[in-house]
């Protein structure tokens, strides 16, 4: 795309979604937030899927362990945002450098291992009720404060998480472009190659991992702040698999793609739900027509467009 | 405590029997077609519901389970020839699809039958416990479970190691190019592959509905044990899913025998710890 008309539309996007509040309902600022939050749990998993080749099916895990951690300080023990935010992040990032080591595998070992190990996170979640609050999890998590100023109204969270996504946007745009981006690209492409031209690419892969849990993190401490309470439903699969899912309906590999996939399935369920009881088996048809007729997502589907070719499976 | 300890493993050997039904059929699927299928969970449930509707209209247990695996077999095949087949190799595309029509069983499963846990119920013969020798009683379900598992695993393997058909499959996981080239027809082969995978998991659906229980989510706590089953034993290997299932139970009830809390952790740790040194598993081969 044009340089200059891609700077002009997300310009425009973020005016629209700055004025926003002033004529939209409690409803889509809330949903919009979510937006955000899911966007950027879709964006942590595509830095894997996208750029680097790796399907994972444990991000849940790192997003429900930075919200538990956090919560339970800020519940708990009474600990402020200024520590218990950041204590999250760290906490599912430690995860995530243990779970990274699962990149010595491939393929479908790689995807069924990451599955078994977020059923673990989820298992102790649930179990471990003694600490986690099993079923019921940890409620009244208060609204963040940071240096005084709090977030107390639900279009206050909206503005906090538009400046968030817009910086964590601009951040991944230059992290994917990066020399370590282009070297993930070239693993995706052909490890061998990397390989034979001196680049360890377990050692690229579990860099890679580590980040990604880190911004799964980050959308996890984000979320209970929102949410402000978590259950073991956030670490449970059908988490980590929406997010995969989010990343590939907008466009996998793209930088805007697993935010446009997130606001499509939070507002497709949304509307489905409304009417139809039914809504996780429409989410399931999404599933099948993604990869059966628009592999490269919505941003795949708008180029392929452009290009005047249809779009090809 | 040591008649816990055997009771533990009795309990654990039940559940191996179990996870081995589901388990050689997805390695099985995945060692000659190369398909990785996340439904297979979704099966075994909806092979449990479809059972227990066969038990509530004619009484009779053993036409569930013949029934339940019938059925899926049916729905399986019609799945791997309509939709699983569109992503050849992929097995990227296949996960994704593969969850999303276990979305679609499940959702159609909770809105037929409910959300309510389930029990298949059992002929009224295995409905008591068995006095064991050294004074241990245990119920007598659990164990006729371990005698199905026992009789299937017996089954397979001959299948697998002594009929011609078993030959043209084990062919066919090392080569599958070399094996059509000879004249066999693959894709029937598939079709059979395919259909005795669904079949063992619809039927696994009724046999561990009456002692597991069916409910909404249990077809991805199956699955997740199954996937550790072919995980630890080697995605691909007969032998590997009966070792798989042999471990995985047993460490599942030593676990929430001892460490209730973290029993998941007993489960998974070893797992992670053996791909860790041997990604392949016990028995699998790099693929």
């Amino acid at each position: 795309m044009d340089r200059k008309l891609a700077i002009v539309l997300a310009l425009v996007c973020v005016a629209i979604a700055a004025l926003l509040p002033l004529v939209a309902g409690p409803f889509w600022i809330a949903l919009l937030t979510q937006m955000f939050i899911f966007g950027l749990l879709a964006l942590s998993v595509d830095l894997l899927l996208g750029h680097a080749g790796l399907f994972s099916l444990c991000h849940a895990a790192f997003f429900s362990v930075a919200a538990y951690t956090t919560a339970i300080l800020q519940v708990r023990y009474g600990v402020s945002t200024a520590l218990a935010a950041p204590a999250g992040i760290v906490a599912g990032t430690l995860l995530g450098m243990l779970f990274g080591l699962s990149v010595r595998t491939r393929g479908v070992y790689f995807i069924l291992i990451t599955i078994a190990l977020g059923y673990i996170v989820w298992g102790v979640a649930y179990r471990w009720s003694s600490f986690t609050g099993g079923d019921n999890g940890v409620t009244n998590v208060p609204r963040p404060a940071l240096a005084g100023y709090g977030l107390e109204s639900m279009t206050s969270y909206y503005y906090f998480m538009l400046a968030v996504i817009v910086l964590s946007l601009l951040a991944y745009r230059v992290l994917v472009s990066s020399p370590f981006g282009l070297t993930l690209r070239g693993i995706k492409t052909s490890e061998s190659r990397m390989t034979s031209v001196g680049f360890r690419p377990n050692r690229h892969l579990y860099a890679a991992f580590v980040l990604s849990a880190a911004i799964a993190s980050f959308a996890g401490v984000l979320y209970v702040y929102y949410n402000r309470f978590v259950n073991p439903v956030s670490a449970s699969f059908p988490i980590s698999v929406e997010a995969v899912l989010m990343a590939i309906v907008g466009g996998s590999g793209t930088i805007v793609g697993p935010l446009l996939g997130s606001g499509i399935v939070l507002a497709l369920r949304n509307w489905v739900s409304s009417f139809f009881e039914l809504h996780a088996a429409v989410m399931g048809l999404v599933f099948i027509a993604v990869v059966l007729w628009a592999p490269g997502g919505l941003v795949g589907l708008l180029e392929s467009f452009r290009n005047g070719r249809r779009p090809g499976r | 405590m040591t008649t816990s300890a055997i009771l533990q493993a009795i309990n654990g050997a039940s559940l191996a029997a179990l996870l081995f039904l589901l388990a050689s059929g997805f390695t099985l699927s995945f060692g000659l077609m190369r398909v990785v299928n996340m439904a297979h969970g979704a099966y075994y449930l909806l092979g449990g519901y479809v059972g227990l509707t066969v038990v509530r209209i004619t009484g009779s247990f053993w036409l569930a389970i013949f029934a339940g695996g019938a059925a899926i077999a049916l729905l399986g095949l019609f799945i791997d020839r309509v939709l699983i087949r569109r992503t050849g190799e992929n097995h990227l595309a296949q996960v994704l699809l593969t969850v999303g029509i276990a979305f679609v069983i499940g959702d159609l499963a909770l809105w037929t039958w409910g959300g309510d846990n389930l029990k298949v119920p059992v002929p009224m013969f295995l409905r008591g416990a068995v006095e064991l020798p050294g004074g241990i009683v245990y119920p007598a379900f659990r164990l006729m479970l371990i005698g199905i598992g026992l009789v299937v695993a017996l089954l397979l393997w001959l299948l697998y190691h002594k009929t011609q058909l078993g030959a043209v499959v084990r062919a066919g996981v090392d080569d599958r190019e070399m094996v059509a080239a000879n004249g066999i027809h693959v894709d029937r082969l598939f079709m059979v592959v395919s259909a005795l995978a669904s079949f063992l998991a619809g039927m696994a659906g009724v046999v561990g509905g009456a002692f597991l229980t069916l409910y909404p989510g249990a077809e991805w706590e199956i699955l997740v044990f199954a996937l550790v089953v072919v995980i630890v034993g080697g995605l691909g290997s007969l032998e590997g899913a009966m070792i798989g299932a042999l471990i995985v139970g047993l460490l599942d009830a030593y676990g929430r025998w001892l460490l209730p809390e973290f029993s998941y952790f007993v489960l998974f740790g070893p797992m992670a710890i053996l791909m860790l040194f041997r990604p392949t598993g016990l028995f699998g081969k790099a693929h």
